[in-house]
């Protein structure tokens, strides 16, 4: 699978406030909604998307050093990341800087090409 | 005839919005007078017309769609995106198009001299081409914004930077109409968001990198850049450092003359750009 699926979901949640609210609120429920419209829809919408058991885990539990892994482009991930546990959430953004590159750099530099 | 009257290189860099402005940082003055100076150059040299080259970033042109140059035909352009907002502060801005000179780069119903642009004719910009406008004019220049792919891979490679300054430079001087026109391009030196090395207070991600693409400008050495930005070394100079290829446009279009202006300019962030090439009129 490409990670294709994870940039565009990360794109579309950080695009709006109020998608970035609705999936910092309940990341399984958001991203069960956006495998439903993926799959009830024969054609690409904006709004939905199939994903792997990797990519639905680690969306649905906000592991962003799992998606960074799969190869999420960085800068999609880290504003995805920064507005959802940042701007959505009680994290400072110097901590959440900090948190973050622990995390990733144990991966060093994943192919992001999609 | 049109007229290439300026060439200018610039950070787009976000982050400067929020904090540089009065009481100015310290470590951001250099930044603000730079701008400034820039600004002043821009404004003696009576645009017209800007032709802004910039890297959109997976906002207007993302994994769905991703060309790797696009020129924005629309008579009015608007900026920026909620996200953008909500994440750097910036505000919404509107700038006029030029239809007019982004037909003729394109072409009519054939594509012109050879280079395959994207076309759009509805277009919201991002940062990348927002923080040039705004901290270089009154938002009262018309522009023609053109999107080099420096973001979503496969990225072109610097060759075709090179030629697609060229080929504006080529262009501008063939045109049927009286235009004097600026060319703005926007980008990084070693810069990282999302990789390990993002955000380290000031410190370059690749003092060696920066130190080279400095002197490319500076030297005028037009080759020796675009030999040295193959995308691994970009890659490794930092993730999005990609986007010092616009630069590389903007020398081309110099016809690989020295720059009159070439600096790295320390901050808190990663170190900003600014080339200018001064055209006597």
């Amino acid at each position: 699978m490409s990670t294709f699926e994870i940039d565009k979901f990360a794109l579309y949640v950080e695009a709006s406030d109020e998608q970035v609210r609705s999936y910092a609120a309940d990341p399984e429920a958001y991203v069960a909604r956006w495998e439903q419209r993926g799959l009830a829809s024969r054609v690409p919408v904006a709004d939905g998307g199939t994903l792997t058991m990797e990519e639905r885990q680690a969306l649905a539990t906000g592991d962003y050093a799992e998606l960074y892994r799969l190869g999420a482009h960085p800068y999609v991930l880290w504003h995805f990341v920064e507005a959802v546990f940042v701007w959505a959430g009680d994290v400072s953004w110097p901590e959440m800087t900090e948190r973050y590159r622990t995390a990733i750099t144990p991966h060093g530099r994943p192919d992001f090409s999609t | 005839m049109a007229e290439l009257v300026a060439i200018l290189g610039v950070p787009h860099n976000p982050l400067l919005w929020r904090p540089m402005r009065d009481p100015m940082p310290e470590d951001l003055q250099r930044t603000s007078a730079n701008f400034a100076a820039f600004r002043q150059a821009l404004s003696e040299a009576r645009p017209d017309v800007l032709v802004v080259v910039a890297s959109d970033h997976a906002r207007a042109f993302s994994h769905v769609n991703s060309p790797a140059f696009c020129i924005g035909k629309a008579p009015h352009f608007v900026c920026t995106y909620e996200n953008e907002i909500r994440t750097f502060g910036l505000d919404g801005w509107e700038v006029p198009g030029d239809t007019e000179l982004a037909g003729w780069l394109l072409g009519g119903l054939e594509l012109a001299g050879g280079f395959d642009f994207a076309m759009s004719n509805e277009w919201l910009l991002d940062h990348a081409f927002a923080i040039p406008l705004v901290y270089l004019t009154d938002l009262d220049v018309p522009v023609v914004p053109i999107h080099a792919n420096a973001a979503i891979p496969p990225l072109p490679p610097a060759r075709r930077f090179a030629d697609l300054g060229t080929y504006l430079a080529e262009a501008i001087k063939a045109a049927p109409f009286d235009k004097r026109v600026a060319l703005v391009t926007s980008g990084h030196l070693a810069t990282e968001v999302g990789g390990p090395k993002q955000f380290l207070g000031g410190d370059s991600p690749d003092q060696e990198f920066d130190d080279h693409a400095v002197a490319w400008m500076r030297d005028g050495d037009l080759e020796a850049a675009v030999a040295g930005c193959t995308l691994e070394r970009l890659l490794a100079a930092g993730n999005v450092t990609a986007q010092y290829l616009n630069f590389i446009t903007a020398l081309a279009a110099a016809g690989g003359r020295p720059a009159s202006f070439a600096e790295g300019t320390p901050s808190r962030y990663a170190a900003g750009p600014f080339f200018r090439w001064d055209i006597s009129a």
